[in-house]
């Protein structure tokens, strides 16, 4: 059963050939991008959506943030749509493999520090010290603020591999149960499968919010940082 | 197919690629030299492990 369970967060492959990198990039297909003016229900949708969620993630920032407008949007639809794609039975989900949600976050977090310390320097580099600390306390504090900005790329990955992961494992975990109560207690099974639709329930929203936690440090990142 | 390429994704992209996404190119440099150091020192002490042909803990 142990082998199993993990079976389903192995390299896809197919005539023993690795597909992930096809596998990632499927979901573009999904999001087309005519040139019409006026495009048909399913584009019209989409770019509803993209736009609202634009705006609403773009007004805190000044003119320097909007040009991770492009990059910002696109990280939420690609990791809201490989999310989503992943609850579906047998799927791959790239976005719980730590070694994707790293290539993710750090060169987007690196880019927002980067940015902070290229255009302003000092700015960045007061980042360090909390205002109104007490004059003993400053080594201390610089360290802490020092290591909690060295953690936030790793945070960034380790929240996303392991929600997404873990939301995976308990459907999979549930959904076994359920099949094994079937003969013992239809009762149980029932019950087990009524928590089953609702875990199915939660990992939509969670797949949802994961996506837009991720885009939203990253833009507090970079609001911080210009 | 490179002219195809060049014309719908570099064209419109360039600005991009070349100004707005500077600070990411550095941060998937960052990136890349983890990544070499972690696979390095992964295959060191797979060379390290695969040299030394007595256990490393012995028998108990």
């Amino acid at each position: 059963m142990n082998e199993n369970l993990f079976a389903s967060f192995a390299t896809p492959t197919m005539m023993g050939l690795p597909i992930a990198v096809l596998v990632v990039m499927f979901p573009s297909i999904l999001f087309p991008s005519p040139n019409r003016l006026i495009n048909n229900r399913l584009i019209s949708i989409q770019q509803w959506l993209i736009q609202l969620t634009s705006k609403q993630m773009l007004t805190i920032h000044n003119q320097k943030g909007r040009t991770w407008a492009l990059m910002l949007m696109s990280l939420i639809l690609f990791i809201g749509s490989t999310n989503l794609l992943g609850l579906l039975p047998h799927s791959f989900t790239p976005t719980t493999q730590l070694s994707m949600n790293l290539g993710m976050a750090i060169p987007l977090w690196a880019g927002t520090v980067i940015t902070g310390f290229r255009h302003k320097t000092k700015a960045s580099l007061a980042h360090f010290l909390p205002q109104g600390t007490p004059l003993p306390l400053i080594p201390m504090l610089v360290i802490i603020e020092t290591i909690s900005l060295f953690i936030q790329p790793m945070a960034l990955a380790v929240r996303l591999t392991a929600n997404i992961t873990a939301g995976h494992l308990l459907i999979h975990l549930i959904g076994g149960a359920t099949l094994a109560l079937i003969n013992i207690s239809a009762t149980t099974a029932l019950i087990t499968f009524m928590i089953l639709v609702l875990l199915t329930i939660l990992e939509f929203a969670v797949a949802l919010i994961q996506a837009y936690v991720f885009t939203l440090l990253v833009s507090l990142y970079l609001h911080d940082n210009t | 197919m490179l002219q195809n390429l060049v014309k719908n994704v570099w064209v419109p992209m360039k600005p991009y690629y070349t100004q707005a996404y500077q600070e990411i190119w550095l941060g998937m440099g960052l990136m890349s030299l983890i990544v070499y150091k972690i696979r390095s020192a992964d295959k060191r002490s797979k060379a390290l492990k695969a040299s030394s042909p007595a256990p490393a803990h012995g028998h108990h």
